[in-house]
């Protein structure tokens, strides 16, 4: 059975015939990738995620930055920022470090590997649909820590006075942030209410 | 309606060749994870601990081990040992640093010094103190005693030992002085065991070690020499403006001087200097410091030919 599709770069419309399982369909005209759903959405999510779940460690384990200050030299890991912002009694701040960098990173990694993990068990399926809605809520949260270490960066740049280094955690933890973002970008939601014979076909 | 006329362009469809690549992903994930783990337990430095009497000016986690100027190390712990009587520096060298980690190796702290005649290790005043090192030589190590104080570089040069009735302005590192040059320094200050003297321990540079005689005098400069004569009014003399502060000896060998004095040399030091020595005026004639000796082959020599 033919199906007449647009592609939705060129604007070509084409027929397309039966897609096997592993195959991706490319426009006549432009060469860009045609699909009405995302190619190979769960593989692609179980492997984001997976690399977010291994990077989560270094970035939470090492040091963020490494300052020096008139020669004494100090790390500082994201757990220990919290703490100390804890200490000099900034508990919103605190807590708002606290939630968007280490509990949401870990909860949406933790919610994606659920759902990839446990698709083609039928008996799960509510739970699924509950756990991709608050990673729908949780996502825009992920992404203030960006904006944190921005402003982090920025209060301990002094220039001549001290010399700030980023650490390994940085840089594993700015890989988590893409990683997940990802992960959820290339997950398919269809792929959450579909009946087996469908999903066979499509993750 | 013909086929042929509207007849719509076929999609093509090829194998998926994309997907294989998210699976490097998670693996290079992990191979950075083993990198990381790789660096932080086999390429690591030693974890060594140096005990000190008094860590006084360190800070866990803060304070650095220096050599040469620049970090190699960073102090990791501060404990109280069991006995109460030490506090155990734990010290985490860096991989290339490794080669410190020899007996005989010898750590101190440098802090702020403010003495007479000599200040030293001002930077820490606003960095705080940290621990250098003079590296040893012996087989690896990861424990070591800390001293209190930098230990005396030791140049080489002939040790004499002098026996004083009154220690004065002396203190250790106080200069030796031949005609108002500074040729040794003391190294070492005590009571004999009777504690019928002060026993000085000084070293004369190598260069100048000839200078010493079993027959030179030796005389506390330190201070300042004032003279009320009926004639010559007031004389003030001084051997140099650092002995003001800082003490100092100064000695003279006779015309017809001795056999040179060698290492253990005993000299007793007058408490003034007699104005029959500071009239001796031999010659003496000087070996060259090693340094100085040493002949650079690509400069040319005096009198030889440069070029055409």
């Amino acid at each position: 059975m033919d199906k007449v599709v647009a592609c939705q770069t060129c604007g070509l419309v084409q027929e397309v015939d039966d897609v096997p399982k592993g195959a991706v369909v490319k426009c006549a005209r432009c060469n860009f990738q045609i699909f009405h759903r995302r190619v190979a959405s769960r593989t692609r999510t179980m492997a984001f995620t997976l690399a977010a779940a291994v990077l989560y460690f270094p970035s939470n384990l090492y040091p963020i930055v490494t300052a020096e200050y008139q020669g004494q030299f100090t790390q500082t890991t994201i757990f220990q920022g919290i703490r100390s912002l804890w200490h000099d009694g900034q508990y919103f701040i605190g807590s708002l470090v606290f939630c968007t960098s280490l509990l949401t990173p870990a909860l949406k990694i933790l919610g994606l590997l659920f759902i990839t993990l446990t698709l083609d068990w039928p008996r799960f399926q509510k739970t699924r649909a509950w756990i991709y809605k608050i990673i729908r809520l949780i996502d825009p949260w992920n992404m203030l820590e960006v904006f944190l270490l921005a402003i982090c960066v920025s209060m301990v740049e002094m220039g001549e006075v001290a010399t700030v280094h980023p650490g390994r955690g940085v840089f594993s933890f700015a890989a988590v942030v893409v990683l997940t973002l990802l992960a959820t970008l290339t997950f398919d939601s269809r792929l959450l209410w579909d009946t087996p014979a469908e999903k066979k076909h499509y993750e | 309606m013909s086929e042929t006329i509207h007849r719509l362009p076929k999609a093509k469809i090829q194998k998926d060749a994309l997907s294989w690549f998210f699976w490097t992903l998670p693996v290079a994930a992990v191979a950075l994870c083993a990198w990381f783990l790789l660096h932080d337990f086999v390429f690591a430095g030693p974890t060594i601990t140096v005990y000190f009497q008094d860590a006084q000016g360190l800070q866990a986690q803060n304070s650095m081990l220096k050599y040469r100027g620049i970090r190699i190390g960073d102090v990791e712990s501060l404990k109280l040992t069991k006995n109460g009587q030490t506090v155990s520096v734990k010290v985490k060298l860096d991989h290339s640093a490794a080669e410190v980690a020899r007996a005989g190796s010898t750590f101190w702290i440098v802090r702020p010094q403010l003495k007479l005649g000599a200040i030293s290790g001002l930077q820490t005043i606003v960095s705080g103190s940290y621990i250098t090192v003079q590296p040893g030589t012996g087989p690896r190590t990861n424990v070591f005693n800390g001293v209190a104080e930098a230990p005396i570089v030791p140049i080489p040069g002939v040790n004499i030992t002098l026996l004083a009735n009154n220690l004065d302005s002396l203190e250790n590192q106080s200069g030796v002085f031949y005609r108002g040059v500074q040729v040794g320094e003391v190294t070492g200050l005590h009571l004999d065991e009777n504690a019928r003297f002060v026993v000085v321990d000084a070293r004369i540079r190598q260069e100048y070690a000839p200078l010493v005689r079993a027959d030179s005098q030796f005389w506390n400069a330190g201070g300042i020499n004032a003279h009320v004569g009926l004639f010559t009014g007031l004389q003030i003399t001084a051997e140099s403006a650092s002995t003001l502060v800082s003490g100092g000896i100064a000695f003279a060998t006779p015309v017809n001087y001795g056999p040179a004095a060698t290492n253990g040399s005993i000299f007793a030091l007058n408490e003034k200097p007699d104005p029959k020595w500071q009239n001796w005026n031999p010659y003496v004639p000087l070996v060259q410091a090693p340094e100085m000796s040493r002949t650079n082959s690509s400069m040319p020599q005096i009198g030889s030919q440069i070029g055409k």
